[in-house]
């Protein structure tokens, strides 16, 4: 909830007082703390006692466990939105900024 | 983008497991919540600047509850398949589905109900959901669609998959990346409750 709150005060600034010429430095930013937090992400699963014999022991079971929900969710969602939902517009999909 | 997040996930990973002990890179993994809260700051901006965007959400109304309706079902349904090709329990795969991609809370609170073996399945299958979902967002949205993006991110659609979102959709889906994350990491607790005790 306090991620929402944080993303709320955002949009108040980028709505009222952000400068538009400032709009690549921001790009930037989400860039640098993408990055910084996957590689914390890393340092913290690295981290994890019995990490490497967890996923040696496992790993195929909870890879099913992985897969199977995942593509079935996507699956459910995908056909759910073509039916109920429009593409959300803008850019076009898979571009990058 | 993707190779650059590869290359700091396998750097992390590294350091976590073999690295010495940097006081700042240590901070870095111990307060990452606060890069968290300034990415959302920075991707509030985004949003912020892009007028006239509420009000195409608002047109949504109640279908924006059709993306984590589908999480759910593909999710429990999913799991109740696993559990059936690997012999566990139905309630206990779902619940281990249910877990939406939330690792630690999914793991942790599946280990205490049906014990380590089944929490470290849990913990690891959400473990490699998050990270097959951040690394897949990129084909999906060229393949599929934004919404198909949310459905493989689940419960992480508003924090560590964001990022992706960000670079591979637009605003639109990255404000509906969001609300998916915050209805369906409130479910993940319920859901994990609801499949063990009921299914």
């Amino acid at each position: 909830m306090d991620v929402l709150i944080v993303m709320c005060v955002g949009v108040l600034v980028g709505n009222r007082i952000f400068p538009r010429k400032a709009k690549g430095i921001n790009e930037k930013v989400q860039l640098i703390c993408t990055l910084l937090l996957i590689f914390s992400m890393g340092v913290t699963l690295g981290g994890r006692p019995n990490f490497l014999s967890e996923l040696a022991s496992l790993g195929l079971d909870s890879l099913l466990y992985c897969l199977i929900p995942t593509a079935l969710s996507v699956a459910i969602v995908y056909l759910l939105s073509k039916k109920f939902l429009q593409e959300p517009e803008d850019r076009p999909k898979g571009e990058e900024p | 983008m993707v190779l650059f997040a590869l290359a700091a996930l396998g750097l992390g990973i590294g350091y976590g497991l073999w690295g010495p002990d940097w006081g700042l890179v240590d901070w870095l993994a111990a307060n990452s919540d606060y890069i968290l809260y300034l990415l959302m700051f920075s991707v509030g901006i985004s949003v912020g600047m892009h007028h006239g965007l509420w009000n195409k959400l608002k047109q949504y109304h109640i279908k924006i509850l059709v993306v984590p309706a589908g999480i759910v079902v593909g999710s429990m349904l999913g799991g109740i398949l696993c559990g059936l090709l690997t012999g566990h329990p139905p309630n206990e795969s779902a619940a281990a589905a249910c877990g939406l991609g939330w690792y630690s809370l999914a793991g942790a609170t599946l280990g205490k109900l049906a014990g380590a073996q089944m929490g470290s399945i849990t913990f690891l299958s959400n473990l490699m959901r998050e990270i097959f979902s951040f690394f897949s967002i990129a084909w999906l949205s060229k393949h599929l669609n934004a919404y198909s993006c949310i459905a493989a991110a689940g419960a992480t659609s508003e924090d560590t998959t964001l990022p992706m979102m960000i670079r591979y959709t637009n605003d639109e889906a990255v404000v509906f990346s969001v609300m998916n994350g915050v209805i369906c990491s409130a479910l993940v607790p319920v859901l994990i409750s609801f499949c063990y005790r009921i299914l």
